[in-house]
């Protein structure tokens, strides 16, 4: 029924280790019971508290009942989004607003899709892979800019 | 563990499986989908709308007479909605529920100003008989020059739907954004930022009572086609 | 006395634990599960997973909890959350457990999802699994807009208006996708149905699987972990490489140098060939 992970066929004495089977298992291992699920139920649990502690601190936003005919409101997305609405000021007008809000997010998530297939090197380290890692920090900078822009437009935002 | 029995499928099977599959598949997909697809068919296959739109649905704005010169004034118009349980008919029959449902709309409304080169406002088209007026009936003259000056602006901006609002810059008023900063002038045209097309105008008229009266319907038309205003 | 008990209370125990093992099988599945071997050295960096799975869990948790007094229509959704957040006992816990662990959920995919890409852990065998682990990030993201509009709150509903309205400039079924998600062509009763149907019911749903199938996956391949899980033996191997490329000049002579010490993609090539 369940295959075996991480091939635990052979003694490590008597393996000879080729291309093939470098990766079959990692040096070191732990049982994952109960040391990885001790770390596991650690995070779960600082996780578990933080939301907690948060409730009371800041407890979940309920802003005033939706008004659809109100003029002084100003709309803003979750911070989860900041980057992507930061991302729709870079496409005015008619023609790119459906190209940008649209069909570069598509095009993006098709390409994560594909992500294995366009990177089947047998390198796995990120620094003997240049081009996908820097295409991931290019990504992780683009966004976190675009949210650094989007934060610095709401903050100046006249009237605010 | 018993080896796997692997019978040969016949023709009957194959036949089988296949009147019997599209029975199910067909039952199992065709209702669904048009009981979650409905609004799709109503409202892009059928031209049904959420909003009664005949051309007797006409709903009171307010007089035209406190619309000043310089700026748009903000109205509210609640337009009736029917909707799923909101359905008047459902409301009635039921009985229970004591609420309206209602679509609350904002709308500026200004008089059409002419807009100089630079951008700046010149001169404003308000019907000069509004200045000493009483509140009586006007007459169809009036009523005329009243309606072909005015612009009723949907509040909600045509770029992502955002509610616009009145603000002065530098001296200049405008229709502003907050969303992305689209800027409209007081005749509700596009000005500056990611907007597509101005603001979107509501069908109006203007009666001998000096009132002004929408429907919901809007100009969907632009330089680029048309494009429905959809959220509002 | 005492030790009389101890021993009936094992034996009954052992009673117990054989009687389950010999209907169900969970005694050995258990074991299956909990006893594998998984890499010592990033095992922190491997809670990332398992605190995405565990912040879902809480959504799961507290999403069904807070259905106990939501109501989604127009007029008495926000007063029942109102309701959640100053009657109810724990009210503002159980909410806001639900949304600050979505907060967390959000961050953590991120993270886990960086450290999978930069780290490599979706290469062979292992694609489809990054490939679920994408549609589980988009579910995710969809379930976080649909649930924003739940509060019909301004925040929420503003937010929803901007994201539909961004929905209908999609080429070709953009006026579908607005309609689909309004539930009219205004934005009225219809619409809350909609996103709490989808928020609630459909996603859910649909999410449910597709982390069975990561987790199945996961544990099929085992955790790639990091390529340091792995530098003794990648050294151990370049040594023996290193070794056979050196008798095989002292054998051969020049011709057929580093035959041996061929990747694995020009070895396939060279059977290609052949």
């Amino acid at each position: 029924m369940y295959a075996p992970a991480t091939g635990k066929a052979k003694p490590v004495e008597e393996e000879v280790i080729t291309e093939e089977n470098v990766f079959d298992r990692p040096d070191e291992t732990i049982g994952f019971f109960p040391k990885q699920v001790l770390y596991d139920l650690f995070v779960s649990t600082l996780i578990l508290i933080a939301c907690c502690v948060l409730s009371y601190l800041s407890p979940a936003p309920l802003t005033e009942p939706a008004d659809p005919a109100t003029i002084t409101y100003i709309p803003r997305p979750e911070w989860f989004f900041f980057f992507y609405e930061q991302m729709l000021m870079f496409f005015p007008g008619y023609a790119l607003i459906g190209f940008g809000a649209v069909v570069v997010p598509t095009i993006f998530v098709g390409l994560l899709f594909a992500v294995p297939w366009l990177d089947t090197g047998p390198q796995y380290s990120p620094l003997r892979r240049p081009f996908a890692t820097v295409i991931g920090l290019l990504v992780v900078v683009v966004v976190v800019l675009n949210m650094l822009m989007a934060v610095a437009r709401i903050i100046n935002f006249p009237g605010q | 563990m018993a080896e796997l029995q692997k019978d040969p499928m016949t023709r009957g099977d194959f036949l089988g499986f296949g009147i019997l599959g599209t029975i199910v598949g067909a039952i199992l997909t065709i209702p669904p989908a048009a009981f979650v697809l409905a609004p799709i068919i109503d409202v892009d296959i059928l031209g049904k709308s959420d909003v009664p739109e005949g051309p007797d649905d006409w709903f009171e704005v307010g007089p035209i007479a406190e619309i000043t010169e310089e700026e748009p004034k903000f109205f509210k118009v609640d337009f009736p909605v029917e909707q799923i349980y909101a359905e008047p008919k459902v409301q009635e029959e039921s009985g229970i529920s004591k609420e309206e449902f209602v679509v609350e709309s904002a709308l500026w409304v200004s008089w059409r100003t002419e807009i100089l080169g630079d951008g700046t406002y010149g001169q404003s088209y308000r019907p000069s008989f509004l200045d000493n007026y009483d509140g009586g009936t006007l007459t169809e003259e009036q009523v005329q020059e009243a309606q072909e000056n005015l612009n009723v602006l949907s509040s909600s901006c045509a770029h992502l739907g955002c509610p616009v609002r009145w603000i002065l810059r530098e001296g200049e008023g405008e229709l502003l954004c907050p969303c992305h900063g689209g800027i409209y002038n007081i005749n509700g045209e596009y000005v500056a930022g990611p907007p597509p097309r101005d603001l979107y105008r509501y069908t109006h008229e203007v009666r001998e009572d000096g009132k002004l009266y929408v429907r919901h319907e809007f100009d969907v038309g632009g330089e680029n086609g048309p494009q429905e205003p959809y959220v509002i | 006395m005492i030790g009389r008990i101890r021993s009936q209370a094992i034996d009954t125990s052992r009673f117990l634990t054989d009687w389950m093992e010999h209907r169900t099988g969970i005694v050995t599945m258990m074991e299956h599960f909990l006893y594998e071997p998984v890499p010592k050295r990033g095992a922190w960096l491997y809670t990332l997973g398992s605190a995405t799975l565990f912040c879902i869990s809480l959504q799961f948790l507290t999403g069904i909890l807070l259905l106990f007094y939501y109501v989604p229509t127009t007029d008495h959704a926000w007063d029942s959350i109102y309701y959640i957040m100053e009657e109810a006992y724990f009210g503002t816990l159980i909410r806001g457990i639900h949304y600050w662990s979505a907060n967390f959920l959000l961050v953590f995919i991120g993270l886990h999802m960086a450290q999978v890409f930069f780290s490599g852990g979706y290469k062979a065998p292992r694609e489809l699994n990054w490939v679920v682990g994408v549609v589980l990030l988009l579910l995710v993201i969809v379930l976080a807009f649909t649930g924003y509009l739940l509060r019909w709150d301004q925040d929420g509903f503003w937010a929803s208006v901007v994201g539909m309205k961004i929905g209908s400039y999609s080429p070709f079924v953009g006026g579908a996708t607005i309609h689909f998600l309004l539930g009219g062509d205004v934005t009225g009763p219809a619409t809350l149905s909609r996103f709490f149907a989808i928020h609630v019911w459909l996603l859910p749903a649909a999410l449910a699987p597709f982390i069975g199938i990561h987790l199945y996956l996961l544990r099929k391949h085992g955790v790639f972990g990091s390529e340091f899980e792995y530098s003794d033996r990648l050294a151990k191997l370049h040594e023996r490489q290193r070794l056979e490329l050196y008798e095989s000049y002292e054998e051969n002579g020049h011709e057929e140098i580093g035959e041996t010490n061929l990747g694995r993609r020009n070895r396939e090539e060279r059977d290609r060939r052949e």
